[in-house]
């Protein structure tokens, strides 16, 4: 992108900002005066190594409302909104704010047009302060050349913190804020930088309720100076609380744009879920009355998760519902003995099981698909065979105390042939494969352990629709064939196909269990936002 | 609903165990392209210089390498699992220091005195394990730190004897470091490349060789996957110390000589790096083998000594080391090697 940097006041001639402020920005803090402008996308499309995520989405943002894009993990919103803000490039389409029609954005010129992208994860710079922080990319000058106007600075960041209500010192690091509180600094960090197109990238997962009413608020008194603004949620009842419209996405595309006023919860969770999946079945519910494989009894670890108790049987699915946030991945990482929860017990085959690590769970016929595929799960320049059989090495055909390679090569080419993985051969490595077809050789090599539990943390987070469908019907075979399962799964659709019972956790507690007809897309959808808890 | 376009061969893997033909064939591919110009560097000084052929010049060039063949293995042990040994140089030196001291002022027999070599580098190895595998310091801070420890030992271990350098061995020592297997072949030689094979094996077909690739590639991973990653850590770094602890030996019986300073005035931690390197192990983990460090060590070995006779002060030798490094990451960077893995591992996911 060769637009040459300059001030915003020139990219945008009309900006209220360059009537007020001279070249040293960092000196005025823009009162009421900022407002947004239109922002037209038009027929959006994007793909990533050939899967379509967004296809052919058109959306009209308007200055002075609150909009909100809602959908299941997966849908589309978090690569829209990163596509608006400049961080992704669409494939086609095109994006015309207030009446310029955009160049191919990058964040930087996306921002000297005044559209700020507030993250899921805050980016701020851990070492350096709140006034830093906030002036990043824009720290005003001093007296002297080269130097900082410290001062000045200082007393521009006041106004600024002020506005988002977030109450700290200027010279605090960034470390020491909460999550909350970055965020707010984000927002702050936002106006400073003069953008009054601002985007949340789910704000609220992990913040407190009482936390995201601060944020809220804030959000509100900006929707007053007519900034246009833009957020993702999954939480039905704070998008119904804030949202002036609603946008929802369903595997890439749009399904409905509604006001507020003429949408109500039913219909979000239908819009949302309603997939019309031909080929996909329900698995057959099944009620087996065989003694738990595993049971789980007062599991606690502060903060995440508090007196969990579940269990499984034989050939049974068990679901594990939540947001990203409610704990349900921090309980299954502390079954896995990859966390040390701090009270409760676990019980597999009817003996206590306290010392666990991975080792001694895969071992002991306990095993975990983790949530991320990349980081936790494939091992990307190693081949698909040592991939496979990765988790059962003390296991493997030996020799004269040697592995036997043709043997191992034998045991994974079995594995990857029950899980359906499609590769060139067992010598590829693992990351030129398809997310789908990594994420069977991951299935390959828990099935190679022979666990009698299995706990699968999304397992079918990142694949395509024709994966997904295969996945899951391993899944119904395994249980058919007598494996304790666990799915965690943020998909309601996902836990009504698969599951003869589901356990529902929410901040940390579990706070539902269906079990057979009780399973619907309405009941969980308004379990795992919370809405029976008060 | 479209099905999604695959971007792989849709090829499904029928009941035939696969044979890992196509990645032999990839991971001999360095090695190959080593002994390539290996060849290409003897021509080139054997036609400027007829005596660069001759047998007792290649026996010297290889007998050279035997010491920095074995460091540049352990030291690929520890590569692998995305780590680094930079106290290597102040282990070879105390090992060689404390058993040329033994044998020069106590006659220690030869056989005890690969005992105490191998002994001296397993506890240094062991010193390093501890601090990056028990108390999960970086190694890189880690083995700094052991760098000054073990080479400040060194000193102490040269003062305490006098007089305080090694130039006297036994000739026991200095036979064993000259003698000939056979035609040509010094024992040193044959000593190093059998050690290589026994390592290659393990890192193919072992428990901890499997274990080492994996947390090289991803600990997390790998600590998920039921790999015990700080067992497996504390043995590569020991294991790394054993070997740099017998490649002090062949120092001692090479050279015939050591004293406060070996090994690091003659930068062995950067020439077993660069040794490693350049035989296609990687910085970033996980990719790598025992085999092309070892060819590596030769290469060096032989660019140097045709350095020398291209006529080029020695006074350029470390230049040349460092242009050599520089030259097999580049080539790796190039094939995709280090630093990719971070970008490629991302696509696809989305939300």
């Amino acid at each position: 992108m060769p637009q040459p940097v300059q001030p915003r006041s020139r990219v945008r001639a009309h900006a209220p900002a360059a009537a007020v402020s001279g070249d040293r920005r960092g000196e005025v803090t823009g009162e009421a005066a900022a407002r947004g402008f239109r922002y037209t996308a038009t027929g959006i499309g994007k793909a990533f190594s050939g899967a379509p995520v967004l296809r052919d989405v058109s959306l009209i943002l308007e200055p002075g409302e609150i909009h909100t894009l809602l959908g299941e993990n997966g849908a589309g919103k978090s690569t829209l909104l990163k596509i608006l803000a400049g961080v992704y490039q669409p494939d086609s389409g095109e994006l015309v704010l207030g009446d310029e029609r955009l160049p191919v954005l990058t964040p930087r010129t996306a921002q000297q047009r005044g559209i700020y992208l507030v993250p899921q994860e805050p980016t701020l710079m851990r070492h350096l302060s709140v006034v830093e922080n906030l002036f990043l990319g824009i720290l005003p000058r001093g007296r002297l050349p080269f130097s900082v106007g410290w001062r000045e600075m200082r007393r521009a960041a006041a106004g600024y913190l002020e506005r988002v209500g977030l109450n700290v010192e200027a010279e605090t690091p960034a470390e020491a804020l909460s999550i909350a509180q970055a965020q707010l600094l984000e927002c702050a960090r936002a106006l400073a930088h003069r953008c009054d197109v601002l985007f949340f990238d789910e704000p609220t997962s992990p913040l407190t309720d009482h936390e995201a009413d601060v944020l809220f608020e804030t959000i509100r008194a900006l929707r007053e100076q007519r900034y246009t603004l833009a957020f993702i949620s999954h939480r039905l009842d704070e998008v119904l609380e804030i949202s002036d419209r609603i946008t929802v996405l369903r595997d890439g595309a749009l399904v409905a744009t509604q006001e507020r006023a003429s949408a109500d919860r039913a219909g979000m969770v239908r819009a949302m879920v309603g997939r019309e999946l031909a080929a996909a079945q329900p698995r057959p519910r099944r009620m087996p009355t065989g003694p738990a494989v595993l049971r789980v009894t007062g599991l606690t670890l502060e903060p995440h998760f508090a007196n969990v108790d579940l269990e499984v049987r034989s050939g049974e699915v068990v679901g594990l519902a939540g947001l990203v946030g409610s704990g349900r991945t921090e309980i299954a990482e502390a079954i896995f003995g990859v966390r040390k929860p701090t009270a409760g017990r676990v019980v597999l085959d009817g003996k206590q099981f306290d010392r666990r690590s991975p080792r001694a769970c895969i071992d002991a016929g306990l095993v975990y698909l983790s949530e991320d595929r990349g980081r936790h799960g494939i091992f990307a320049e190693v081949d698909l065979a040592r991939n496979v059989t990765s988790g059962i090495l003390p296991r493997l055909p030996r020799r004269a105390g040697l592995l036997q390679i043709g043997a191992e090569h034998g045991l994974a080419a079995e594995a990857v042939r029950r899980t359906n993985v499609r590769a060139a051969s067992l010598a590829s490595r693992i990351k030129t494969l398809s997310g789908g077809n990594q994420q069977r050789a991951l299935l390959a090599r828990w099935l190679l352990a022979d666990p009698k539990v299995a706990i699968l943390d999304e397992p079918t987070r990142g694949v395509d629709i024709g994966a997904k469908a295969e996945i899951y019907e391993i899944v119904a075979g395994l249980a058919a064939a007598g494996l304790a399962t666990i799915v965690i799964s943020s998909e309601i659709e996902e836990l009504t196909q698969l599951c003869d019972r589901v356990f529902v956790a929410y901040e940390g507690r579990i706070v539902g269990r269906l079990s057979g007809a009780e399973i619907t897309a309405g009941r969980l959808g308004s379990l795992v936002v919370g809405a029976e808890v008060r | 609903m479209p099905l999604v376009p695959v971007t792989e061969p849709r090829v499904r893997l029928d009941g035939a165990p696969l044979r890992a033909a196509p990645l032999r064939r990839f991971l001999l591919r360095r090695e190959i392209l080593l002994v390539l110009a290996m060849v290409a560097v003897a021509l080139a000084s054997g036609l400027h210089e007829s005596a660069f052929l001759t047998r007792s010049n290649l026996s010297f060039v290889a007998a050279d390498a035997a010491a920095t063949a074995v460091l540049a293995v352990g030291q690929t042990i520890v590569l692998l699992t995305r780590g680094i040994d930079l106290s290597v140089a102040p282990i070879l030196g105390l090992s060689a220091v404390v058993v040329g001291f033994l044998g020069q002022n106590h006659n220690l027999p030869l056989g005890i005195g690969v005992v105490v070599s191998l002994a001296v580098g397993l506890g240094l190895g062991v010193g390093n394990g501890f601090l990056i595998a028990v108390t999960g310091l970086p190694p890189i801070i880690s083995t700094l730190g052991t760098l000054s420890v073990y080479g400040g030992l060194q000193f102490v271990v040269c003062n305490a004897w006098s007089p305080h350098t090694v130039v006297n061995i036994p000739n026991s020592y200095v036979n064993f470091g000259n003698d000939n297997a056979f035609n040509g072949l010094a024992w040193l030689v044959v000593i190093a490349a059998a050690i290589t094979a026994v390592v290659a094996v393990v890192l193919r077909h072992t428990r901890f060789g499997r274990s080492l690739y994996a947390i090289g590639d991803d600990a997390e991973a790998a600590y998920r996957a039921g790999i015990r990653v700080r067992l497996v850590l504390f043995c590569a770094y020991a294991a790394c110390g054993l070997l740099a602890g017998f490649a002090g030996l062949i120092y001692l019986v090479h050279t015939g000589s050591a004293d406060s300073t070996t090994g690091t005035d003659t930068s062995v931690n950067l020439i077993s790096i660069a040794a490693a390197l350049i035989g296609g192990t990687t910085l970033t983990g996980g990719k790598g083998g025992v085999v092309g460090s070892a060819l590596g060590a030769v290469f060096l070995s032989l660019a140097l000594t045709a350095m020398v006779f291209a006529g080029i002060d020695p006074i350029w030798e470390p230049a040349g080391v460092g242009a050599l490094i520089l030259l097999a990451v580049v080539s790796d960077r190039r094939r995709g090697g280090t630093g990719s893995g971070a970008l490629t591992r991302s696509a696809g996911g989305a939300a």
